[in-house]
C-alpha cells in the first residue's frame, strides 16, 4: 500500500495491507506531529505524482536491500494537528531485525528523496484554509 | 519548446506562483532556463545550491537537455526531521 491523503491515516489498515502468513515479525513507524513551542499543526504540501513514483521505487528497493516481504508507506497531506499522524510505514519480514531496518531505512529515504514538504500551520493560516 | 515549470513550498511563495510557462530554444539545458528564472525571481538565487531539480517526475542534474513539453519542478530540500 502506498498513499498520500488528507483524510486520517488508518493505521490498523496499513498493517493490515502487509500482514502474511510467511511474515515473523512486522513493525510498524508513525511519524506524528510533535508540540514544539508555538506549533499547533504542520501543513503538508506533496508534488503528488513524483511522491508516489518515489515511494514505489523505495518500497521496491527495501524489499530487494533488506528481503523483507512486504512494505507500506502512507503520509497525509494538508493540515494535521499536534498528536496527528503525518506518515506510518508498515514493515512485514520473516525476523524482526530485517523488519525494524528496513522500516528504518525506509523512513530515512522518505525523508530525503520523497518530495513532501511541511510548514508551521500557525505561521501558513491561508493555506490551510484551501 | 513549451516548458512548465513547478514550484514548491517556500519556493512557490518566493516566487508568488505554483506554475509557469516558459519558451525556450531547443536544446538547451536545465541549467539554463534556471539562470533565466533566478535572474526573473531573484528572490530564488540564494537557494541555487540546495535546491532540487525534477524533469518529467525524477531527479535530474542540471546539465540535463530539455525537451519540449518537459516538466520541470524547482523543490526546497525534502522537509527534515531528525533521525
Amino acid at each position: 500500500m502506498i498513499g498520500i491523503q488528507r483524510r486520517r491515516i488508518d493505521i490498523e489498515a496499513v498493517v493490515a495491507s502487509v500482514r502474511r502468513d510467511d511474515a515473523g515479525a512486522v513493525v510498524l513507524f508513525l511519524g506524528t506531529v510533535r508540540a514544539d513551542p508555538g506549533i499547533r499543526a504542520l501543513d503538508y504540501e506533496v508534488y503528488r505524482p513524483m511522491a508516489l513514483t518515489k515511494m514505489k521505487e523505495l518500497a521496491g528497493r527495501a524489499r530487494t536491500k533488506f528481503g523483507i516481504l512486504d512494505l507500506s508507506i502512507v503520509h497525509r497531506l494538508g493540515r494535521v494537528p499536534v498528536g496527528g499522524d503525518s506518515v506510518a510505514i508498515a514493515c512485514a519480514a520473516a525476523h524482526r531485525r530485517e523488519a525494524f531496518e528496513a522500516a528504518a531505512w525506509a523512513m530515512d529515504e522518505v525523508k530525503r528523496i520523497v518530495p513532501i514538504w511541511k510548514a508551521e500551520a500557525a505561521q501558513t493560516k491561508r493555506r490551510g484554509r484551501r | 519548446m513549451r516548458i512548465r515549470v513547478k514550484l514548491f513550498a517556500t519556493y512557490r511563495e518566493l516566487v508568488g506562483a505554483r506554475d509557469l510557462l516558459r519558451s525556450v530554444p531547443d536544446g538547451v539545458r536545465l541549467a539554463d532556463l534556471l539562470d533565466g528564472l533566478l535572474r526573473e525571481y531573484p528572490r530564488l538565487a540564494g537557494h541555487r545550491d540546495t535546491m532540487l531539480l525534477a524533469v518529467n517526475r525524477e531527479f535530474v542534474e542540471p546539465t540535463e537537455r530539455l525537451r519540449d513539453g518537459d516538466e520541470v519542478a524547482i523543490m526546497p530540500p525534502v522537509s527534515g526531521g531528525r533521525p
